[in-house]
C-alpha cells in the first residue's frame, strides 16, 4: 500500500472496486459461520490460534486472509509490517451498513485521525469514504452540519492559535529536556499561580482601585464635625505632611509618601460614590466603596479556593488511580520510566542513573518489608527510639526558631521606639507631633528636614538610616535567614530515620511547611500584639510616636516588607551564592571544593518558596490591595530567577520527582497556606476594631458589622429569604438530605470498589479459562490435522491403486 | 516536492537518529523501524509526520498505547515477551544492573501486568496496565 504502483491500480480500479472490497469486508468482519472457522481453523497453525479468539477478532480479523493475499504481492521482508498494519483496516468503519450521509462521512473522517495506521492509510481511507455514495443532507440538516463543520474547525484552529500563545513554551520544553516532567509541573505550577494572582489582580483593579483613582470624594471639613468625629481624625491624618525623605527607603519599605498611595488601605474612602449621569438616563449612580472593599476580598477568596478544589481534586483523582498503580509499581518503572522529552546527554546519563537507583530502590524496598517482618523486637523499639528523639529535636528547632523571631521583632521595635523617642527629647518640631505615624523612620524624618541646618549631622544621620533600615528588616531577614537554613539541618537529620525515600520527601516537606508557616504565625501574633496595644487613637489626639494611627496600613506595610524581603534574598541566592558555587563546583577539580559547589535542584524547597509567597499574598491582599499585582510580577521575575536556578546553578537531581505525583502534593501544600493565611484576615475582619482614621471601615465596630448593616437596608423579602436558610426549618432537613447523599454516593462507592474486585477476578479467571480452551482446541487441532493427513494420504494411495489399475 | 516523493524518498535511519529529539532515547532504533514503511528504520516524510503526530501531545491515550506497545515489543512477534521485557529494562539501566536483578525486574512486570497467565503481554494486557500507569501519558511525547 505505500507503494506508488499500488497506489495506481486502486485509482483506475476505483469506481467498481469499491462495492466489491465493501462486500468482503463484511465477511471479514462477520464470518459467515462455521464453516468458515473451520477452514480458518485448518489453515492456522495451532500456536497462532490465540489470534482467532473474538476479544483479538477486534484487531486481527483481517490478518489471516488478507494479509495472505497481499503478501504474495510483496516482497518477504515487507510481509511483518504489512501484517501488522492490515490488522487495522479491521479498524476500518464498516462502508456496507447503510448509505451514510454527509455528515456521518464527515464524522468518519473525523475518527479516522484517531486510528493507529499510517499517514498514507488514513489517506485512502479517506479517499474512500468520500467516494462512496451517499446521501445528500437537505435544508435545516445540512445548515446544522455545516455549522458543526465550521465550529469544530474554528475550535481547531483556535486551540492551535492558544497553543502558540502559550506562556513560556519555549523555556518549559528547554526545561523539560534537561530536567524532565517532573520539575516541569512544579513550573507549570508557578504558572498556574502566575494567573491566579492575575486573575485576582483584575479583580482589584476594576472594582478597588479603579474606582478610588477615577471617582471624585467628596470633602468634609472638620470644622463642621465635632472634635472626636472620624471626619476630623481622618483628616488630620491625611493632612500630616509627609514632606521629604529618602524616596528609595520609602519605597522598599512603604512608608513616608507611599503609605498614603492606593497602595495601601487607609487611603480607601468610607463614601458611597454617587454622580450623576447626564444624557440619556437622568440618573444618579451610586458606587458602595466599603461595600466593594469587603466583597473583593471575599471574592477573590472563594476564587482561590475553588481554583484550588478543582485542580487539586483533578490531582485526587488520579491519585485514586494511582493508589490502584499501585499494583503497577513494575510496569510504571518500565513503560513510563524514560522521559521521552530528555533530549540532552548529560540528563540522559543522568535519568538513565536514576532509573537504575529507582529500580534498585524497589528491590531495595521488597527487601526491607521482608526484613521487617523478620526485624527482631529491640531493632524495632530502638528504631523508633530514634525516630522519636530526632522528632523532639525538630520541635525543639522549630520552637527555638519561632523564639528566635520573637525576639528579633520585639528588639527591632523596642531599638527603633527609644531611638526616636531619645532624640524627640533634644529636638522638639512643630511638625513632630503630625508626623508621629511615621515612628519607624521618624529620625531620618527629622533629619531630612533639618538637613540644611546642620551639615555635619548628615553622615552621622546616614548611618542611622541604616542602621535604622536594618533595625527594620531584622524580623524578616531573620525569617529569611532560618528558613534556608533550617531545611538543610531537618535534610540531615532525616537521614538518621530510615524512612522508605517515598516518605522522606513528605516528611521533610512538612516540616519545613511547619517551620515556615509557623514563623509566619509568629510574626502575624506579634503584629497583633503590637497593635492591640498601640493601635487604635484619632491622630487629632496623638501625642505618641509609637502609637499606630492607621494599623491596617501597617500590617499591609510589614507584608509587603516580606513579599519584597523574600524576592531580594531569593535574587541575591541565586546570583550572588549559588551562581559562584556553581562556577566553582564546574572549573574546580578539587573534591572538597566540587562537595562544596554542587548543587541538584530539590523540588519540596522550591515549590516552598513560592506557596510562601502566596499565603503572604493571600493574607495581605486585604491590607494592601496591590499586593496581588506585585504578586504576579514577583511571580512573573521569579519564573526566570528560577529557570536561572535550574538550568544554570543546579545539576538534575537524582531523585526521581514524578509528575503525577507532585500536581496534588503541591495543591495540598498550597491549600494549607491558604486556610493559614486566611484565618487571621477573617478574624481581623470579624472581631478587630478598624482604625478611626483611615479607610473604608472607619467609625464602625468592626468590618462585618458594617456587613450587617448594609445587609439590614436589603429590601424585607431578601431578608427574610435568608433568615430562613439560617433558622432550624431549613437548616435540619438540608441536613438530613445531605446525610441522605452522602450515604448514597459513599454506597455507590463501595459497590463499585466491590464490583471492581469481582471483575478483576473474573478477568484472571478468564485469562486461566482461555489457556485452558487454547490448550484443548490446539490439541483437537493437532488431531484433526493428522486425520485428515492420515485421510489424504489414504486416498492418496486410493487414486494411485485407481490410477495404476486404469492404466493397467 | 512531488506526489510520490513523499513516501518514496527515504532518509536512513542514521540520519533519524541523530535529531536532537531522539538522540538519547534508549529506544532510538526500535522506534525508527516501528514508523518506517518497510520495516528498515529508514524514514520517508510521511513516516515522519505519523511519528510526530503520535509522540504529539494531542495524539489520543490508545494511539500512544500502540505505538509503545510496537516499540517495547520489540521482537515484533505482538507479544511483549520476557526477552523484550529484559532488554528493555537493559537499555533503560544501561548494563547497569546485574543479570538476577533485571530477572526479578522482568519477573515482577510480568506478575503484575500479565493477566491472563501466558508469560508474555499480549496488547490487552500492555493497554490494560498502561493507561493506569500515571507516568505514561506524561513522559511518552516529544515536544517540538
Amino acid at each position: 500500500m505505500s507503494g506508488g504502483n499500488s497506489k495506481n491500480k486502486g485509482r483506475s480500479k476505483r469506481h467498481e472496486g469499491w462495492e466489491e472490497a465493501g462486500g468482503e469486508f463484511y465477511q471479514e468482519l462477520y464470518p459467515g459461520g462455521e464453516q468458515e472457522l473451520f477452514e480458518n481453523l485448518q489453515r492456522a497453525d495451532a500456536a497462532k490460534l490465540a489470534t482467532l479468539l473474538p476479544s483479538k477478532q477486534a484487531r486481527n480479523t483481517t490478518t489471516v486472509k488478507r494479509g495472505r493475499s497481499q503478501n504474495e504481492r510483496r516482497q518477504s521482508t515487507y510481509a511483518r509490517t504489512t501484517q501488522s498494519r492490515d490488522i487495522h483496516l479491521a479498524m476500518m468503519p464498516d462502508l456496507s451498513e447503510n448509505l451514510s450521509n454527509e455528515e456521518r462521512t464527515w464524522e468518519e473522517i473525523m475518527q479516522i485521525k484517531a486510528m493507529p495506521v499510517p499517514m498514507l492509510q488514513k489517506r485512502e481511507l479517506k479517499a474512500r469514504l468520500q467516494n462512496a455514495t451517499k446521501l445528500r443532507l437537505q435544508g435545516f440538516e445540512n445548515i446544522h452540519w455545516q455549522q458543526r463543520k465550521v465550529w469544530h474547525r474554528f475550535r481547531v484552529r483556535f486551540g492551535e492559535i492558544i497553543g502558540k500563545l502559550e506562556l513560556w513554551q519555549s523555556p518549559m520544553r528547554e526545561i523539560e529536556g534537561t530536567f524532565g516532567t517532573g520539575v516541569v509541573s512544579y513550573f507549570l505550577f508557578l504558572r498556574w499561580l502566575l494567573f491566579l494572582n492575575l486573575v485576582i489582580s483584575l479583580f482589584v483593579t476594576l472594582f478597588l482601585i479603579l474606582p478610588k483613582t477615577i471617582l471624585v470624594e467628596t470633602q468634609h471639613t472638620c470644622s463642621d464635625y465635632e472634635a472626636n468625629s472620624t471626619v476630623c481624625c481622618s483628616q488630620y491624618y491625611f493632612e500630616k505632611n509627609v514632606t521629604d525623605s529618602n524616596i528609595v527607603l520609602d519605597v522598599i519599605q512603604g512608608t513616608g509618601w507611599m503609605e498614603m498611595t492606593i497602595l495601601f488601605y487607609g487611603v480607601y474612602s468610607n463614601e458611597i460614590y454617587t454622580y450623576f449621569l447626564n444624557g440619556f438616563w437622568e440618573t444618579q449612580m451610586y458606587y458602595n466603596m466599603p461595600l466593594a472593599y469587603i466583597l473583593v476580598p471575599i471574592s477573590w477568596a472563594v476564587l482561590s479556593l475553588v481554583a484550588i478544589v478543582k485542580a487539586g481534586a483533578k490531582g485526587f483523582k488520579e491519585k485514586l488511580v494511582e493508589s490502584e498503580g499501585q499494583l503497577y509499581k513494575y510496569c510504571n518503572l518500565v513503560f513510563g520510566g524514560w522521559d521521552f522529552c530528555i533530549q540532552h546527554e548529560k540528563s540522559a546519563n543522568i535519568k538513565h542513573k536514576a532509573l537504575f537507583n529507582e529500580i534498585k530502590v524497589c528491590l531495595e524496598e521488597e527487601r526491607i518489608k521482608e526484613e521487617k517482618q523478620l526485624r527482631t523486637r529491640e531493632s524495632e523499639i530502638l528504631l523508633y527510639l530514634r525516630r522519636l528523639l530526632i522528632n523532639l529535636i525538630v520541635l525543639v528547632i522549630l520552637i527555638a526558631s519561632g523564639f528566635l523571631i520573637y525576639v528579633a521583632f520585639n528588639y527591632s521595635v523596642d531599638r527603633l521606639g527609644t531611638g526616636s523617642s531619645e532624640q524627640s527629647d533634644v529636638k522638639v518640631d512643630n511638625t513632630y507631633v503630625n508626623r508621629t505615624f511615621e515612628r519607624l523612620t521618624i529620625s531620618r524624618l527629622r533629619f531630612n528636614q533639618n538637613a540644611g541646618v546642620l551639615g555635619l549631622y548628615r553622615e552621622n544621620s546616614f548611618f542611622e538610616q541604616l542602621e535604622n533600615t536594618l533595625l527594620e528588616f531584622l524580623p524578616f531577614i531573620c525569617i529569611v535567614m532560618l528558613n534556608l537554613i533550617v531545611p538543610e539541618v531537618f535534610n540531615q537529620l532525616i537521614s538518621f530515620e530510615n524512612y522508605t525515600p517515598a516518605r522522606v520527601v513528605i516528611v521533610t516537606l512538612l516540616r519545613t511547611v511547619l517551620l515556615r508557616l509557623s514563623s509566619l504565625a509568629v510574626l502575624m501574633s506579634q503584629i497583633y500584639m503590637y497593635i492591640t496595644v498601640n493601635g487604635i487613637i484619632c491622630s487629632l489626639e496623638n501625642k505618641d510616636p509609637n502609637r499606630l494611627e492607621c494599623w491596617e496600613t501597617y500590617v499591609g506595610q510589614q507584608l509587603y516588607k516580606l513579599v519584597l524581603t523574600d524576592f531580594a534574598i531569593q535574587f541575591v541566592t541565586t546570583f550572588l551564592i549559588n551562581l559562584p558555587r556553581a562556577f566553582i563546583a564546574r572549573h574546580s577539580s578539587s573534591k572538597c571544593l566540587k562537595m562544596l559547589g554542587e548543587q541538584d535542584f530539590s523540588l519540596p524547597k522550591h515549590v516552598l518558596d513560592i506557596i510562601y509567597v502566596q499565603t503572604i499574598i493571600w493574607m495581605g491582599a486585604y491590607f494592601c490591595p496591590f499586593l496581588p499585582i506585585i504578586g504576579t510580577i514577583y511571580y512573573f521575575l521569579i519564573f526566570y530567577v528560577k529557570k536561572f536556578t535550574c538550568l544554570v546553578n543546579c545539576t538534575p537531581s537524582p531523585v526521581v520527582y514524578k509528575a503525577s505525583k507532585s500536581k496534588s502534593l503541591f495543591m495540598s501544600v498550597l491549600f494549607l497556606g491558604f486556610v493559614i493565611s486566611i484565618g487571621p484576615v477573617a478574624y481581623s475582619v470579624a472581631e478587630l476594631l478598624p482604625s478611626l482614621n483611615c479607610g473604608p471601615f472607619r467609625g464602625y465596630d468592626t468590618v462585618w458589622s458594617y456587613v450587617i448593616e448594609t445587609f439590614d437596608r436589603f429590601p424585607f423579602f431578601f431578608r427574610e429569604i435568608v433568615f430562613l436558610l439560617g433558622t432550624s426549618v431549613f437548616a435540619v432537613p438540608a441536613f438530613v438530605v445531605l446525610l441522605f447523599f452522602l450515604y448514597y454516593y459513599w454506597a455507590l462507592a463501595a459497590a463499585n470498589r466491590h464490583m471492581v474486585a469481582v471483575l478483576k477476578n473474573q478477568l484472571v479467571l478468564e485469562g486461566h479459562d482461555k489457556q485452558f480452551l487454547l490448550n484443548r482446541l490446539s490439541a483437537f487441532i493437532r488431531q484433526h490435522q493428522k486425520r485428515c493427513e492420515r485421510r489424504n494420504r489414504a486416498s492418496f494411495a486410493d487414486d494411485d491403486s485407481s490410477i495404476r489399475q486404469s492404466s493397467r | 516536492m512531488t506526489e510520490n516523493q513523499a513516501h518514496s524518498i527515504a532518509v536512513p535511519v542514521e540520519e533519524i537518529e541523530k535529531l536532537p529529539e531522539l538522540k538519547e532515547n534508549p529506544f532510538k532504533r526500535r522506534i525508527c523501524e516501528v514508523f518506517s514503511h518497510d520495516g528498515s528504520g529508514n524514514l520517508t516524510f510521511e513516516d515522519f509526520l505519523d511519528m510526530m503526530s503520535v509522540f504529539s501531545e494531542a495524539a489520543p491515550r490508545d494511539i500512544k498505547a500502540w505505538y509503545a506497545f510496537r516499540i517495547y515489543d520489540l521482537d515484533d512477534d505482538m507479544y511483549i515477551g520476557r526477552g523484550d521485557l529484559l532488554e528493555a529494562t537493559r537499555l533503560l539501566t544501561r548494563d547497569e544492573l546485574h543479570a538476577q536483578e533485571r530477572e526479578e525486574i522482568v519477573a515482577s512486570v510480568l506478575d503484575e501486568a500479565d493477566v491472563d497467565g501466558d508469560g508474555r503481554l499480549s496488547f490487552m494486557d500492555f493497554e490494560h496496565v498502561v493507561v493506569r500507569a500515571p507516568d505514561f501519558l506524561s513522559t511518552f511525547h516529544i515536544r517540538v
